[in-house]
């Protein structure tokens, strides 16, 4: 070995000390999220599994039922397609979480805060990583109820804005599960908190239009941010572009969007703040 | 620019009411290997994470390669390589993988960072595992892998966190080799913990010991070992009230003696001379050792000597003090 080594030094490549421009941080941490995510199946399949199951579920029970429904119509796939992806977006978020707390808990979190890389960079290179993901899923939900028959007002146009939007609610989401994960640095907190997203995906007009809630669930509904997403998709799906209904989805996705981003970040501080 | 050295004045990390490190001040210079000793729970991590800008000093001040740690932690974690105790490796990567990221991370283009990877994955002979995933790594291949990560950026001080705790020898005598070429070769300053005795007398130039947060000692191994003068004659009883009755019954006899557990050492110059008469008169009494040794002083000793208890026990049992120096 000494010998192999002396040789080798004599030689050694000389790391210029340049400092890494802040975008290819990210997208070099991007990278490496999404290669770990990647060989994680078990942790990314589930939340495709579930909404396939949802959509094939709602599609077999209530295509011929939603008929007698005022304002589903014949399209009931266009209606409930959204929900799918929703949910897919919901549950799949948390694989961000997963994946830095993964890194928190083998110690590579803290190799990376060993290296002159950007603070926000560690937490941006995961989320596009993530964004990449939620978009394959929804990819994948997409194709299935194309094959399904789902017909849709606006073209590929609309597919690709719904799918854009349940994005935008996962990587939103996503913030959340994030900000467990920097503060516990637990993996089992962090999949617990990911079940939140049930009460956000079903208190919503998951399965009927908003106008046939009543009571309790109506209120739940018309307060959940993800129930104006979810109009707007089925909007474009099944009406068309409506600005004031998309216009509503969008400060909808912007809500889910700034709380959890905003706790994402208070929780990196008090993660990386030297104590 | 950096002047390789590491300077450490009145430092003190406190968590909470906890005084973790309990101000330690010393002086690394440029091109040493200076090892910091202690055992379990001593303060000797929490020294390293603040020098590497993980945590904040609670007071005093630290430069590394002549930067602040607290004021200018940038410039520190780019003229310092970093080996945590706790290995710092994703299990579901490669190593050449991780070794790329590394260098890009440190500013290196992607060529650069490929060749450097290479160059380091021969030097830490896993050259022919690159394609495995890290998890499937022995401890000693990770640590291994984990010093290359270290290395990636050439840094001119480097931290190593109890580097061999828990290999095997073979592997420890590899990271050893290591070190001791990154040393003589690059001039790399290195700052190492360690609980293992042999290991800080084998490597280091100069030794700190540190024990509940305060450094206990400081100065070059030989010269603390030398500092020690006698030999000493180590006799072990049955028992630790046995080895009490032998102490009062020797102790005119040597120049020092102390009672560690069921062990009585006896300190005296030429101590091998001392042996007929230190036997016949246990005989006379009729206490015999089970067994009698004769021991050069070992920075064991100079623990024993500055901590009042022996380190392997403190290490194992915390700090229960159960020697009682003479």
């Amino acid at each position: 070995m000494a010998v192999a080594a002396r040789k080798l030094t004599t030689e050694t490549t000389s790391i210029s000390s340049a400092q890494m421009p802040f975008v290819l941080q990210v997208t070099t941490l991007a990278w490496r999220s999404l290669v770990t995510m990647i060989r994680t199946p078990a942790a990314v399949l589930p939340a495709v599994l579930i909404s396939v199951f949802f959509l094939l579920i709602y599609q077999g029970s209530f295509s011929e039922a939603a008929t007698f429904l005022p304002g589903l119509g014949d399209n009931y796939l266009a209606f409930i397609l959204p929900f799918s992806l929703i949910s897919a977006a919901l549950s799949g978020s948390s694989v961000v979480g997963q994946n830095i707390v993964r890194d928190i808990e083998n110690g590579y979190f803290d190799k990376l805060l060993l290296t002159p890389v950007s603070r926000a960079a560690l937490l941006l290179g995961p989320i596009i990583a993530g964004g990449v993901v939620l978009a394959l899923q929804a990819a994948i939900v997409v194709v299935i109820g194309l094959l399904l028959g789902m017909e849709t007002k606006t073209g590929v146009l609309g597919v690709l804005a719904v799918m854009g939007l349940s994005m935008l609610v996962g990587i939103g989401f996503g913030g959340f599960t994030v900000g467990v994960a920097l503060r516990t640095g637990n993996a089992g907190a962090t999949s617990g908190a990911s079940f939140l997203f049930f009460p956000l995906s079903f208190l919503t007009a998951a399965n009927v239009p908003l106008e046939l809630l009543t009571g309790w669930i109506k209120t739940a509904a018309t307060l959940n941010p993800i129930t104006y997403v979810l109009e707007a998709m089925r909007s474009i799906l099944r009406v068309g572009w409506d600005a004031d209904i998309i216009a509503k989805g969008l400060i909808g996705c912007a809500v889910l969007f700034i709380f959890p981003y905003i706790f994402a970040l208070m929780s990196l501080r008090s993660r990386t703040r030297r104590k | 620019m950096t002047n390789r050295e590491i300077s450490v004045e009145n430092l003190t990390k406190y968590y909470g009411d906890v005084k973790a490190v309990d101000g330690i001040s010393f002086k690394v210079p440029a091109g040493e290997i200076f090892g910091f000793l202690g055992p379990n729970g001593a303060g000797k991590s929490t020294a390293i994470s603040v020098l590497t800008t993980l945590a904040l000093p609670t007071g005093g001040k630290a430069t590394v390669g002549g930067y602040d740690v607290v004021l200018q932690a940038q410039e520190v974690r780019r003229v310092a390589g970093v080996a945590l105790q706790e290995i710092g490796l994703d299990p579901l990567m490669k190593s050449l993988e991780l070794l790329v990221i590394q260098g890009q991370l440190f500013g290196a283009n992607r060529k650069e960072a490929r060749a450097r990877a290479h160059e380091l994955l021969e030097i830490v002979k896993l050259a022919d595992v690159t394609d495995r995933p890290v998890g499937k790594y022995s401890g000693g291949m990770r640590r291994r892998l984990d010093l290359a990560m270290a290395l990636v950026h050439e840094p001119e001080i480097l931290f190593l966190d109890e580097p061999t705790t828990g290999l095997d020898p073979a592997s420890r005598r590899d990271i050893w080799a290591e070190v001791r070429r990154l040393n003589t070769e690059k001039g790399m300053t290195i700052f190492l913990t360690t609980q293992y005795l042999e290991e800080a007398d084998e490597l280091a130039d100069r030794i700190a010991i540190i024990n509940g947060g305060k450094i206990a000692v400081e100065g070059q191994p030989e010269a603390l070992k030398a500092g020690l003068g006698a030999e000493s004659i180590n006799l072990t009883f049955q028992d630790g009230d046995t080895a009490e009755r032998a102490r009062d019954i020797l102790t005119t006899m040597v120049e020092r003696t102390q009672v560690d557990r069921r062990t009585l050492r006896l300190y005296q110059a030429n101590a091998a001379n001392a042996i007929p008469n230190v036997v016949n008169r246990l005989n006379e009494v009729g206490l015999n050792p089970i067994s009698l040794t004769l021991t050069q002083p070992t920075l064991d000793d100079v623990f024993l000597q500055v901590t009042g208890s022996n380190f392997a026990i403190e290490t194992e049992e915390d700090s229960a003090p159960l020697a009682k120096p003479a």
